[in-house]
């Protein structure tokens, strides 16, 4: 989804090369005000509310309603942080990273009064390993003991590596050392689910038992879903969410173009409304004539990695040289000409994005960012071979076309001859994540679903993730750096581990089986009512839990 | 007994015309690389997992197997998965939504008021219109009413709907605030909010579909009144209206009505541009999103109700053929 979804953001950003950084990702820095109806304006007609079947990001949908053991700390211009949600603390690690123990704060309630226990916790991820709930995100699923076989509790059985020693007590049991578990508890798998609210995996997602500020009022799929307050959440121990409208509704299968209209009018009820889709490009230019829009039009820091996959396995890429002379011939220029210039993302030079703690900038490859072609003719004359004839699979959509086209133009210069192949989205997922692959090069773009340099790095380049609906879509195998990433991924030592990620960073780049090109922004519009919206690098979405209305 | 015959025969037919749709549709949709499975197998998925999903999913048999099971599920329902946690969906099931968690024939029943109130009040207002400008401007031909009402059913007949929709929105909703720019309320909930969303959608509506039915009625009026009949009706001394009403509609109303049916039937099947436009969650939205998420049973399901709708409009045509003029039932 993260994939689908920044794609769809260089889609909407492709029309204006103007600076559309309104805000710079920040906005409105007033006091949380409490009470009104917050409208979300999606284009998405229904929302998964089963935590165990979610992939939501800690701060948007389902953060208002389930908390977690942790989860994000997001401000604008400042590095995505893990702190404590139910959990007093982020986690104590022993073991040498294999356990890890939390205790829950006190008096913690659902939304039906009764208290939260550690069992809950332990009931709401064994949950997520049945099959009757798959979906979510699952990187707890690979570390905890005794998942081989296991299929969730509905047939009464527990999960032997979530231990519960107390009320208040979870600890967690990991086949192997995992130093970003603290990350991994803030996903909606690791929200309390009491066993006795749990009428059976068809039914529980349609009203949830509230944990967070919110509680489920109506759910009318395909229309509305509405929020109303939890009179049992304690502001007190919940120091990341504001809860400040009394209401929330989402207004469901809204379509883009509307919703930007909508909020450039900013009329009535609109007026208290954001969209949580990027704006269209059409209505990206409208409002950069437009004084009062463009006031509200928020803009992200560079965030999501768009990138080229080189497909490692094809014969004409199995050369290194060759990979390295694609490093060199590609316009990231014109690639960001055709994603909207400037404000549709910065030059990319490495895999760890913005905003990701223990990043280190490096460029591999220095040239300017329309290519160095001499360069690049000199590595391929190095070969002894002609450069060779690639197929370059991309999506069908407008900006696609256009990006393969920049990418395209920038590789003939070299001597490549490029042939691109479109496809619809679902075709070209299952290609680029499937077994066949027949393809020499693709686009993607990845936002990591939980904000550590793991994140960027793993899901893309651990060879485990080579199909299978894994996303290594270079099919890139190397035991080196699997090595790496198994050391870096066991390290408990925060500061430690992010020296691995970036030296495994460079080593991957060193192979040239991608090669990035830009961090894209997303843009987003609010109506002129709502304060405290903002969008920081990581996530490049807007934090619900913080937006509040103007009273 | 001819009647029956003929009403039988059509049913059988009918039948014959729903299981080619529903084979056509399982098979379109299992030659594409897209894996239900594997976008429902969450991230990251593994090959267990992924074969797990398959199994519980049913989709870890070939694709015919899995349109016998479809089959078999309208007539006997059908359990995915096993122990307390399974799911059964009772007979007839038309399938299960995995993602939107509810069988396929719930999914439609909930969406179908949204879609029937859009269409058949977009209907009315289509046909009045169309019928009634193609008349006026049969009478009148060659005045500037005709050419007025031809050119505006020009513009109609080209316009994108998608477009029409956003100059509606955007004229009648955001420049003259005259009515809400999407949504729906149910008709139990509030008739008049009802009335109010669903007003500007039934314009656009009917002007993208008048214009057909003005010009086609034009022409057979054109006709029409050329004929025989009409100056004998005349040399009666009939007035105008009347045979203009009585004698000249009448004739042109068969291939209106036929027409009508088929755009009827095929509206009740989901008006996919206009309801996203105007955010309103009916089927035409449902198949939408269905195909955009691979959600192969919403897909069938609603393809083969869409099958269906337009079969019954048809088959109502056919009858009312009989009603219109009487020697068809000869």
């Amino acid at each position: 989804m993260r994939r689908r979804l920044a794609v769809i953001a260089v889609a909407a950003l492709s029309l204006s090369a103007c600076n559309a950084n309104s805000s710079d990702g920040k906005e409105d820095k007033g006091g949380t005000e409490k009470g009104g109806t917050l409208s979300i304006l999606t284009s998405a007609s229904s929302v998964t509310l089963d935590p165990a079947k979610s992939q939501n990001l800690a701060i948007t949908t389902l953060g208002l309603l389930v908390r977690r053991l942790t989860t994000w700390d997001i401000q604008p211009g400042k590095t995505a942080k893990v702190v404590p949600d139910l959990a007093t603390d982020t986690g104590t690690p022993s073991d040498g990273g294999r356990t890890w123990t939390y205790r829950l704060k006190d008096n913690l309630k659902f939304s039906d009064g009764t208290a939260i226990t550690s069992a809950d916790i332990k009931y709401g991820v064994e949950r997520s390993f049945a099959p009757e709930l798959s979906g979510g995100l699952s990187y707890h699923k690979n570390l905890l003991v005794g998942n081989d076989g296991y299929k969730g509790p509905y047939g009464g059985q527990g999960l032997s590596g979530i231990e519960t020693p107390d009320e208040k007590t979870v600890v967690f049991k990991l086949k192997v050392p995992y130093g970003d578990w603290p990350w991994l508890v803030s996903m909606p798998a690791f929200a309390p689910v009491p066993k006795a609210g749990d009428a059976g995996p068809q039914k529980y997602g349609q009203n949830p038992i509230s944990s967070g500020p919110y509680q489920v009022e109506s759910y009318q799929q395909g229309n509305s879903l509405k929020l109303k307050r939890n009179p049992n959440w304690d502001q007190a121990g919940d120091p990341v969410r504001t809860a400040g409208p009394d209401q929330i509704v989402f207004q469901l299968g809204q379509d883009s173009a509307v919703v930007a209209q909508r909020l450039i009018a900013d009329s009535g009820e609109d007026r208290n409304a954001f969209g949580a889709s990027f704006v269209p490009p059409a209505q990206l230019a409208q409002i950069q004539q437009n004084a009062g829009a463009k006031q509200r039009l928020v803009t992200s820091e560079p965030g999501a990695l768009a990138y080229l996959a080189l497909n490692v396995t094809r014969p004409g890429l199995q050369d290194l040289k060759v990979r390295q002379a694609i490093q060199y011939a590609v316009d990231k220029k014109a690639f960001q000409v055709a994603s909207g210039g400037t404000v549709g993302g910065d030059i990319a030079t490495t895999l760890i994005t913005q905003g990701i703690a223990g990043r280190q900038q490096f460029d591999l490859y220095p040239a300017d960012p329309s290519g160095d072609v001499a360069k690049a003719k000199q590595l391929i004359a190095e070969t002894g071979r002609p450069a060779p004839t690639l197929t370059l699979l991309v999506e069908n959509g407008a900006t696609d076309v256009s990006q393969a086209q920049a990418i395209q133009q920038g590789l003939v210069r070299a001597g490549f001859t490029v042939n691109i192949k479109t496809a619809d989205e679902e075709a070209v997922t299952a290609e680029t994540t499937g077994a066949n692959a027949d393809y020499d090069l693709t686009l993607a773009s990845w936002q990591p679903d939980f904000p550590s340099a793991n994140g960027n790095i793993q899901p893309l380049f651990e060879s485990t993730e080579v199909g299978n609906g894994g996303y290594n879509k270079s099919r890139y195998v190397n035991g080196e750096v699997d090595a790496l990433i198994k050391q870096a991924t066991g390290e408990t030592d925060p500061a430690r581990a992010q020296g691995l990620w970036a030296q495994a960073d460079k080593r991957i780049l060193q192979d040239a089986p991608v090669v990035p090109l830009i961090y894209t922004k997303n843009s987003f519009l609010h109506g002129s009512n709502v304060q405290n919206f903002f969008v920081a690098g990581f996530p490049a979405y807007p934090n619900y839990l913080k937006v509040s209305l103007k009273r | 007994m001819t009647a029956v015959r003929f009403v039988g025969g059509r049913i059988v037919g009918a039948l014959v015309v729903l299981l080619i749709v529903s084979v056509g549709t399982y098979a379109v949709f299992y030659l594409l690389p897209a894996d239900p499975a594997q976008l429902s197998c969450g991230k990251p998925c593994t090959p267990q997992r992924l074969a797990d999903a398959r199994a519980f999913m049913g989709v870890d048999v070939p694709w015919w197997q899995q349109y016998l099971d479809f089959l078999g599920g309208l007539f006997a329902g059908r359990t995915f998965g096993s122990g307390p946690a399974a799911v059964h969906c009772g007979a007839p099931c038309f399938g299960y939504s995995f993602r939107l968690d509810a069988p396929v024939s719930t999914l439609i029943a909930d969406r179908f008021a949204v879609t029937f109130s859009l269409a058949t009040g977009a209907a009315v207002l289509w046909l009045l219109l169309g019928v009634g400008a193609g008349v006026l401007s049969a009478v009148r031909r060659g005045s500037a009413w005709d050419r007025g009402a031809m050119t505006f059913a020009v513009a109609g007949v080209s316009a994108p709907s998608y477009l029409v929709g956003l100059l509606g929105i955007l004229l009648f909703g955001f420049t003259l605030d005259m009515v809400p720019v999407g949504g729906y309320t149910p008709f139990v909930d509030s008739p008049l909010d009802w009335l109010w969303h669903l007003v500007l959608p039934w314009c656009v509506l009917a002007f993208l579909f008048a214009a057909v039915y003005a010009r086609l009625t034009r022409g057979q009026m054109l006709e029409v009144l050329g004929e025989d009949y009409i100056r004998t009706a005349r040399a009666k001394g009939l007035r105008e209206r009347r045979v203009v009403g009585r004698h000249g509609l009448r004739n042109v109303l068969i291939p209106v009505v036929t027409v009508f049916g088929l755009d009827l039937g095929q509206l009740l099947g989901g008006a996919v541009i206009t309801e996203r436009v105007f955010s309103l969650p009916g089927l035409g939205s449902l198949l939408l999103e269905a195909v955009g998420n691979v959600d192969l049973p919403v897909i069938v399901g609603v393809t083969l109700f869409s099958a269906v709708l337009i079969i019954l409009a048809n088959l109502a045509v056919d009858l009312l053929y009989g009603v219109i003029d009487p020697r068809v039932t000869h």
